[in-house]
């Protein structure tokens, strides 16, 4: 194996831990039960390096074998980097008739005709999505193996999500997929995060939602020890209210795990206007931007309009999140709120 | 008033080499507290939080710093970001013995460290050297002077002909100390209230112990209050027609689960109107105080400000951050956190922000 496999294998073992490097090798089918046996995973990692080298030496295998485990691995863990999604518009009649060899035949030419040197890999994940593995090169450099594109595609719905693409591979990219898909735009959803299930689960709309409805839950038995029972009933009605908004705005039960969202403010202030006419009176908008951070972000906002931090009803712009499988918004005087596309 | 007290010192734990360790049974402290109280020129003031700190600031802008503070001092005050304590008055702390305080420090931190090490003496004798100085042209009319300490260190392995680096450094200072409390001290205590470090912790703490020791004082960690916090967004947004602040962000932590932070950074051109659309301009208060308009704040008007901040955020968002605590506040002036970390990056507003935290140190000292 030459320097570079080597360097490309290391990379994977050292940012995979232990338990997680055993499954990955366990699911992939290059190797036999005695060679998967015999890789001990309780050594240091630099001795289990050793052993894959071995291994990998023995079969002559190469770069390329190397980077169907990276993928492997990355499909298994797809919780880390930052992604992207992407939704792609117009559909053509035959849009919903792509199936799977027709696109990755078609994926490839194109981006090969697009970018000299490129090196693409397609596989189909156990959940039907399509992992895609984009190695750039241009027309002077190979491939880089190093710093590979991952595209997440479900074949049949417009959304498409990406990690580690930089600003001058997406046009590539992009007209890829527009041409083998057939959608005729793409565009931005204005939603990313570390969770890639997550934020397809966003967008898809795959998680436990509750709708408006006119007739709150029954209410549960209350210890009739209370000293005052109208206050007391009158006040859980309040909270079962609230839990009940919270609910219809952000989800119930286990929510998508997004981290963050954000808004560039660019409307007039609207501080009050009794104590700051100034203000309010003045021309032009009151700019900022306002971030908000959690390690699970719907689940903060639903204890925030459930415990009365938020008010009720919740305030359109947070219930935009999952309304409109978003979190980065541009909030504009006229229509709250816009997007920057 | 006076508050005698045991003395807590037993915290001596090594035999310290040529350190004269002064025992004494008793300690003297004043509360600073207590020498604010019935008699104190500062009135009732709006808020609960803000009810022992001062509701006026004058901004002083101490234009010439740059001239009056050696440069290099003034570039390791404005470089690091500073980790903040409080410190009691210091007993028989003398200004004219920094020389033999560097000695003994580095002998104290050399024997500390060498506590369970196997090495050879004569390398770990010389492998911590402390250096005491002052710092000129910082202090007010009643504060003592700034006392800088730094400490240079060589790498366990480094070679012989290697230079020492900075390894730590930590000032103790008094900008502006309420005068009548510095006034009413005995004359053997000096008031240094405001203690900076930058550097690995357990520096901090054999200096910490090492002051203890030696001056009988009691040092505890410094955090920069919710009002401290409102005052410096105020009082660095005040700046903005002088120096660009480039943002004001502020960071809010709200008590949900799981916590929800929120960081609202706004445009410094709209953060400055709003500041000034709030001050209370060359009203007929400020002839009464025979000040220049502009140059004395109030904290009404430093809460007028976080009230509008706050409602422009209310009304997009029907989430309320008073219910929430500011945890950090920045511009391009400097940068302060709840958990005791400032960083003033512009050395024009370093006497206000110095100011400022004296008076938090001062109310933090134990009553």
């Amino acid at each position: 194996m030459d320097d570079f496999g080597r360097r490309l294998l290391q990379r994977l073992v050292r940012r995979t831990p232990a338990q997680a490097l055993k499954a990955t090798l366990g699911k992939w089918e290059r190797l036999t039960v005695a060679q998967r046996q015999s890789v001990d995973f309780t050594q240091p990692k630099v001795a289990v390096m050793e052993q894959l080298v071995a291994i990998f030496e023995e079969n002559g295998w190469t770069v390329k074998h190397i980077t169907e485990l990276e993928m492997i691995n990355y499909m298994e863990n797809a919780n880390r980097g930052m992604w992207h999604a992407f939704q792609m518009t117009d559909p053509k009649d035959d849009a919903n008739a792509v199936e799977m060899m027709q696109f990755k035949e078609q994926f490839k030419s194109h981006l090969s005709e697009l970018v000299r040197h490129v090196s693409v890999k397609i596989k189909k994940h156990t959940d039907e999505a399509l992992w895609i593995r984009i190695a750039w090169g241009d027309s002077y450099s190979p491939p880089n193996h190093l710093k590979p594109t991952y595209v997440v595609h479900h074949l049949q719905t417009p959304y498409v999500f990406v990690t580690s693409l930089n600003s001058k591979q997406k046009p590539f990219l992009v007209q890829a997929l527009i041409l083998s898909t057939g959608y005729q735009g793409i565009k931005d959803a204005n939603l990313s995060g570390q969770k890639l299930t997550a934020i397809r689960d966003l967008l898809m709309k795959q998680y436990q939602q509750i709708f408006p409805s006119k007739y709150n839950s029954p209410l549960t038995e209350k210890n009739e020890t209370v000293s005052n029972p109208h206050i007391e009933r009158e006040q859980s009605e309040h909270a079962s209210k609230r839990l009940q908004m919270a609910c219809e705005a952000f989800g119930d039960g286990i929510v998508p795990q997004l981290q963050t969202a954000v808004y560039k403010l660019e409307t007039k202030f609207r501080g009050d206007a009794n104590t700051n006419r100034t203000m309010t009176k003045r021309e032009g908008p009151f700019r900022c931007l306002v971030k908000f951070a959690s390690t699970n972000l719907l689940e903060s906002f639903r204890e925030c309009a459930s415990s009365g931090i938020a008010s009720t009803p919740v305030s359109p712009l947070l219930s935009s999140i999952t309304l409109k499988g978003r979190n980065y918004f541009v909030v504009t005087e006229n229509g709250l709120p816009s997007s920057q596309t | 008033m006076l508050n005698m007290e045991q003395h807590r010192g037993s915290a001596v734990r090594t035999p310290i080499n040529g350190v004269p360790v002064q025992k004494r049974s008793k300690s003297y402290r004043l509360s600073y507290g207590s020498c604010l109280g019935a008699a104190s020129r500062f009135g009732f003031t709006p808020t609960l939080t803000a009810r022992r700190f001062s509701t006026t600031r004058r901004v002083s802008k101490l234009h010439n710093v740059k001239e009056k503070i050696n440069a290099d001092q003034l570039a390791l005050l404005v470089k690091m970001e500073w980790k903040l304590s409080y410190v009691t008055p210091l007993y028989q702390f003398r200004h004219t013995k920094l020389k033999s305080y560097s000695r003994q420090l580095s002998v104290f931190i050399t024997a500390e460290k060498q506590q369970g090490l196997a090495v050879d003496v004569d390398r770990v004798q010389n492998s911590y050297r402390v250096s005491f100085s002052l710092v000129h042209g910082m202090a007010g009319t009643d504060d003592a002077e700034t006392v800088l300490i730094q400490v240079h260190s060589k790498h366990m392995f480094a070679k012989k002909d290697e230079p020492q680096k900075l390894i730590w450094s930590g000032w103790l200072t008094c900008m502006n100390g309420n005068s009548d409390y510095l006034g009413s001290l005995p004359k053997d205590f000096i008031c240094l209230p405001l203690f900076g470090s930058s550097g690995p912790e357990d520096l901090t703490s054999l200096v910490q112990s090492w002051f203890k020791q030696n001056f009988d004082c009691c040092i505890g960690p410094l955090e920069i209050s919710h009002t401290s916090l409102q005052w410096l967004a105020a009082l660095w947004t005040n700046c903005h027609n002088e120096d660009n602040i480039q943002h004001l962000k502020l960071i809010w932590s709200l008590p949900v689960a799981p916590p929800l932070q929120i960081t609202y950074t706004v445009d410094p051109q709209d953060a400055w109107d709003l500041w000034g659309s709030v001050r209370k301009g060359s009203g007929a208060e400020k002839v009464r105080e025979e000040e220049e308009p502009g140059k004395i704040i109030d904290i009404d008007e430093v809460m007028s400000f976080m009230q509008g901040l706050n409602s422009h955020f209310y009304k997009h968002f029907r989430l309320d951050l008073s219910s929430g605590s500011l945890k950090e506040v920045a511009t391009s002036l400097g940068s302060a956190k709840y958990n005791g970390k400032i960083k003033i990056s512009n050395s024009k507003y370093m006497i206000t922000t110095l100011t400022l935290l004296t008076e938090g140190a001062l109310l933090k000292m134990p009553i």
